[in-house]
């Protein structure tokens, strides 16, 4: 069958749309969370670049361009360069399975806003977010130094636990909707959003991307009391700018699934589709910030301690417990 | 119970960074705002004179001495009537901390700090002063002091004429 | 029980500080606790002049013992069963009174006071509790003397310890300097204003525990804190007191004494403190030069080479002469016949004249470790002679310890017509003047000592001076003079003055020897290696710049043949004085100093021979002389015997 070719440039122009706001997204986010932080500490942040420093995002993305790419010596050359990009791709990619918005009806078609609508989406998103782990393991063995390496096998360590109660925390959701295919998990939501079925499932998904995105409390790969800059400590100019646009990319894309699994993604009264979902996925953007501004960073085997001690078990307990009620009510 | 208190410290913490979002921000908008720094403030350094317009500083070294980053540097020289100064004396501003050890080790309150903070060179030797640039012509925070009224040796006045002195005893003189 | 007690006589046994201290009999309180590590504060008390109570500083309380209370520790021997408390409140209340009334008519002018910060009074004012002054009364002020060129005399900062007048007139046997006045108002100086008359004045400035005397040659230069120093060897003369040069920003400013009771003692006379300065010598070579063209070192060394190497190839071997000197470090000098070897030339020369040389042959050799005379010796002598020499040119200190043997009874003898009565006059000594070492009835005192001068002295007398009995002082014409006769005497160097008259030599290289000019003349080929700008440097054709003695490391073998290390004090280097026309240091920054391209001579001399196809040792002192390339600065030093060579000990 010949694929449509209305449809392939709608794919297109919705990859194009998709990147740019996402990318644009990403560079404000760090703005944001630099106002936010300044706010939070009585300052003012950067207000001197454009208006209220808006443009500060731009200067950023010159700086890192044109700064010196340094490779360190005794690194490995082709690992070190391809790592920066093993760590913000998969983190893009993952966005191509969340339904931003409610269907648009147009000429007569029904135009999913969703770049892939996959029937084992949630299952993509788990093998992409364990790929992008390689960023993290490969950026630190590569650079060899004895800080990075701290950091990577730091980063490795956390990201496969938290990966586990993160996706054991999904099982529920999956569950509920009966479906691993993200715009079923969504529409199974358009009553009533499964947060509030399951608000042990969303606390427990909320600390684990909150390690998935190593950020504070969880930060422990890059700590820089500790480890200098942990796994990018030798990076510079826009490969470590790769490092850190994926992180940023990395919470959206989280608050966006977040909002997909537990706060009922696009749905929502009065306002369009897509403005709540992205307002969902912001709001998560600022609750990341607003921790940050808050807690300390925990210890590293206090953040093995609680991954595996507290967060799988709870997450399997509430597993069982779902089944149990699933049981007993015969289905949803 | 132990994680209650722990979830309501959490949210306490939250709590109060969301207030302090809402705060007005302590930032002076340095250059358009700026403060007026105390007196005493301790930034660009100045050489001072005595009330008679002479040069304070005697080149006694101890402000170099007790300098803790070494950056003033100088030549003592005697001149015409006995009078001890710099022949030359350098801060390099670059090195300078502002601790003001220097002006606390002074004698003769020559070496004095400004609240003078702006300083800020685009080449760095434009921050080695030399003696014309830190000699002022005033008294700065201590307009009275003249060092050599009370030193002992003539140079502002004859031998036994400054203040706290006798005249010079007469050593043939036999009277007890 | 004989024995214990024979101990007990000689070491009383007392307790200072809750420490046992065992100290000779005869020395004070204050000496067993210095002898300890516990400074007593004192002024007047001083260990070359000894104890003369007047400060009343030194105050210490006398717990238990043969004495009780607050005693003066200067004054008071030690005895058996002594318990001292130098801690104990009376006492140091005892002397913070006593120093806060020496100080109510101190002046108060430490910042203008160039003894501030090397200052005794500064230091004990401050260790005795004395901080602030509280007596806001008038001062006694007094009126200065010009003392000469080189002291400067400041007397409102008298503290009337004596200290001086001990020294001018007991020690130094000077006449015209005392104490005068009455009451408050006692007053040092001369009876008029004039210069110091004793050779010795300068060590008032050390000695002066105050800034009374300061030396004038390095007035306001510096501070102690930020002084360039280190153990040297005074360059003045055979003599070789011990010295510590001080220097700032590249520039030799002053002279101080160092201790060494084996050699000077603690002071130094005014030749060896006020001498030029000549290392600042704005006209020294300071870069290779060939035809009076600047040139690298490379290029200088190949011309030197080159050119008398043509010389040895026209006139024949010999017609090249290697000239060193007595001032000539040993390393220089014990290399020197190196280079002699790969120029084809004789021996070195090292004496100017035919008499001279073969004087200070017969004088090294004379100087075995069993009759040369040591300071000590002189000092301790029952009667000395001295022959043909005028010891404030030859060796000046000699005269103090010829006076210290005088005080104790010992007749001074002037033999011959260059041993000038006005020498013994200027310490204060009553001395006989003798035409002939005949005549001298050295024999029937015990312990005499020959001082005899190289300069003037008859060979042939000299030779025979071990005959007499006495001990021998024989004095050289330079600091170094023990080593280059040494060297001269076992390889039979001839006189340099005759060699040049003789029309013999075509090729010269001169190392730090002052040659006349008239002899230069019509040598095809002169080099120099000096620092300093001589008449060879100026007659030479290729001239190599050397350090100056406080620029390098090296070693000076002084008249009784000890062997003294001095070191490096100022990176060579132009004076920062005078660099920049605007007065101050210059405001670019390089890394090494303008005019610092000096090499030690030994280096030249090492090189030299390496370019000609020799082998030198990488060490200047090894081989036989390597004992001496380990001497601590700080030490004795080694005597080297005339006869016995350091190897063969
Ligand atoms: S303020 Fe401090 S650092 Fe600066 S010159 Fe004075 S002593 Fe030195
Ligand atoms: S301490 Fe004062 S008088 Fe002394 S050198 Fe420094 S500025 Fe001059
Ligand atoms: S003699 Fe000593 S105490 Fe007196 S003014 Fe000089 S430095 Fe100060
Ligand atoms: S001039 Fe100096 S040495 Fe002489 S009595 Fe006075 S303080 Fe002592």
């Amino acid at each position: 069958m010949m694929p449509d070719p209305v449809e392939i440039a709608f794919v297109i122009a919705k990859i194009g749309m998709v990147l740019f706001v996402i990318l644009t997204l990403a560079a404000y986010l760090v703005y944001a969370e630099r106002r936010l932080l300044a706010w939070i500490q009585d300052r003012k942040g950067p207000n001197r670049v454009g208006p209220q420093g808006l443009l500060q995002p731009l200067a950023d993305l010159v700086k890192l361009l044109t700064k010196e790419d340094v490779c360190p010596p005794a690194g490995d050359r082709w690992l070190f360069f391809l790592a920066p990009a093993m760590a913000a791709i998969p983190a893009i990619m993952t966005f191509a399975i969340v339904p931003f918005g409610a269907p648009l009806r147009l000429a007569g078609r029904d135009l999913p806003l969703q770049v892939a609508d996959l029937n084992v989406g949630l299952l993509l998103f788990m093998a992409l977010s364990s790929i992008a782990v390689y960023g993290v393991a490969l950026g630190g063995w590569a650079s060899n130094s004895k800080y990075a390496l701290l950091g990577s096998l730091r980063g490795l360590a956390q990201l496969i636990s938290y990966e586990l109660s993160m996706g054991l925390s999904l099982v529920p959701a999956v569950m509920l909707a009966r479906s691993f295919r993200l715009s079923d998990i969504v529409a199974a939501q358009a009553g009533c959003w499964f947060i509030l079925y399951q608000p042990l499932a969303f606390v427990v998904f909320l600390v684990s991307i909150l390690a998935e995105c190593k950020r504070i409390p969880f930060d422990l790969p890059e700590a820089e009391g500790e480890l200098v800059a942990g796994f990018h400590t030798e990076y510079s100019g826009m490969r470590f700018g790769l490092f850190f646009v994926g992180e940023y990319i990395n919470i959206i894309v989280l608050g966006g699934l977040a909002a997909t699994f537990f706060l009922g993604g696009w749905h929502g009264p009065v306002l369009p589709g897509i403005l709540w979902f992205w307002g969902k996925a912001l709001a998560f953007a600022f609750l990341f910030i607003w921790i940050r501004g808050t807690l300390p960073r925990l210890r590293y085997d206090q953040l093995m301690h609680f991954g595996w001690k507290v967060l799988t078990p709870l997450a399997l307990v509430n597993i069982l417990a779902t089944a149990w009620w699933l049981f007993l009510t015969g289905g949803a | 119970m132990r994680v209650v208190d722990d979830i309501t410290a959490i949210l306490t913490g939250l709590w109060t960074t969301l207030k302090h979002i809402l705060r007005r921000p302590v930032t002076v908008q340095y250059p358009e705002e700026k403060r007026t720094p105390s007196p005493r403030y301790r930034a660009r350094i100045i050489l001072t004179r005595d009330p008679d317009g002479g040069e304070r500083c005697v080149a006694c070294y101890l402000c170099s001495a007790a300098c803790p980053v070494d950056c003033i540097s100088m030549q003592a020289e005697e001149v015409e009537g006995g009078r001890r100064r710099a022949a030359w004396f350098r801060i390099n501003f670059s090195r300078c901390i502002f601790c003001g050890l220097c002006a606390e080790a002074c004698p003769t309150t020559a070496i004095q700090m400004t609240p003078d903070y702006e300083i800020c060179k685009r080449d760095v030797m434009d921050l080695v002063f030399e003696k014309e640039d830190l000699l002022v012509a005033h008294g700065g925070k201590d307009a009275r002091y003249n060092f050599y009224r009370h030193a002992g040796i003539g140079v502002t006045q004859p031998r036994g004429e400054g203040a706290e002195e006798r005249p010079p005893v007469d050593v043939r003189g036999l009277l007890p | 029980m004989r024995e214990c007690i024979f101990i007990k006589v000689l070491m009383p046994k007392l307790i200072i500080d809750k420490r046992e201290v065992d100290a000779p009999e005869g020395v004070s309180v204050l000496e067993a606790a210095q002898s300890v590590g516990i400074v007593i504060p004192h002024f007047c008390w001083h260990p070359a002049l000894g104890k003369a109570g007047a400060c009343r500083v030194c105050a210490v309380k006398m717990l238990d013992g043969p004495v009780k209370g607050i005693q003066m520790s200067c004054m008071l021997p030690v005895q058996e069963g002594m318990v001292v408390s130098t801690t104990d409140p009376d006492a140091v209340a005892m002397r913070r009174q006593v120093i806060e009334w020496l100080m109510i008519n101190h002046p108060h002018d430490c910042p203008v006071c160039d003894e501030g910060g090397e200052c005794q009074l500064q230091d004990f004012t401050i260790a005795g509790g004395h901080g602030i002054r509280r007596f806001d009364g008038p001062k006694r002020t007094h009126v200065n003397q010009y003392l000469g060129p080189n002291i400067e005399h400041e007397m409102n900062r008298c503290i009337q310890c004596y200290r001086c007048v001990r020294f001018y007139q007991e020690h130094a046997g000077g006449s015209d300097f005392g104490v005068m006045g009455s009451a408050g108002r006692v007053y040092f100086g001369r009876f008029e204003h004039g210069p110091l008359e004793s050779p010795f004045s300068g060590n008032l400035v050390d000695i002066c525990p105050t800034g009374v005397f300061t030396d004038r040659t390095a007035r306001f230069r510096a501070r102690y804190w930020d002084y360039d120093m280190a153990p040297s060897v005074c360059p003045g003369c055979s003599v070789g007191c011990n010295i510590t040069p001080v220097a700032r920003y590249r520039e030799l400013l002053k002279i101080v004494a160092r201790r060494n009771d084996r050699v000077n003692g603690w002071f130094i006379c005014d030749r060896g403190r006020f001498a030029p300065k000549e290392a600042n010598d704005p006209l020294r070579p300071r870069t290779p030069l060939v035809d009076g063209r600047e040139a690298s070192w490379e290029e200088a060394e190949d011309a030197l080479l080159r050119r008398l190497n043509e010389i040895v190839e026209l006139y024949g071997e010999g017609s090249v002469l290697v000239v060193g000197s007595s001032r000539l470090p040993f390393e220089g000098a014990s290399l020197l016949p190196l280079l002699s070897g790969v120029l084809s030339s004789g021996a070195p020369g090292w004496f100017a004249t035919r008499r001279e040389t073969r004087a200070a042959h017969a004088a090294v050799s004379l100087m075995t470790r069993e009759n040369g005379a040591s300071m000590a010796d002189v000092m301790n002598a029952g009667c000395i002679a001295i022959y043909e020499s005028d010891l404030r040119e030859e060796g000046p200190m000699l005269l103090l310890a010829v006076r210290q043997a005088w005080r104790r009874g010992a007749p001074v003898l002037l033999v011959g017509e260059h041993s000038p009565l006005e020498q013994t006059r200027a310490v204060g000594i009553e001395a006989v003047q003798l035409h002939y070492m005949e005549e001298a009835p050295l024999a029937i005192f015990d312990r005499p000592v020959v001082i005899a001068g190289t300069k003037h002295g008859d060979p042939e007398v000299m030779a025979m001076l071990d005959r007499t009995g006495a001990r021998i002082a024989a004095l050289f014409p330079g600091p170094n003079g023990f080593g280059a006769a040494l060297l001269s005497a076992e390889q039979g160097g001839g006189p340099v003055g005759a060699a040049l008259a003789s029309g013999r030599v075509k090729g010269l290289v001169a190392v730090e020897a002052d040659i006349p000019a008239e002899l230069l003349e019509g040598i095809p080929v002169v080099a120099a290696l000096d620092w300093r700008a001589t008449s060879a440097v100026q007659a030479a054709a290729i001239v190599l710049p050397t350090t100056a003695p406080v620029e390098s490391d090296g070693t000076y073998v002084n008249f009784e043949g000890r062997a003294q290390k001095f070191c490096r004090v100022i990176r060579p280097g132009l004076p920062v004085k005078g660099l920049d026309p605007a007065g101050h240091p210059p405001r670019v920054h390089e890394a090494a100093p303008p005019g610092g391209d000096l090499r030690p001579a030994w280096r030249v001399i090492s090189d030299l021979v390496r370019l000609a196809g020799g082998t030198p040792p990488e060490e200047p002192l090894s081989g036989r002389w390597a004992r001496l390339a380990g001497l601590d600065p700080e030490g004795e030093g080694m005597v080297l015997g005339g006869r016995v060579l350091p190897n063969d000990a």
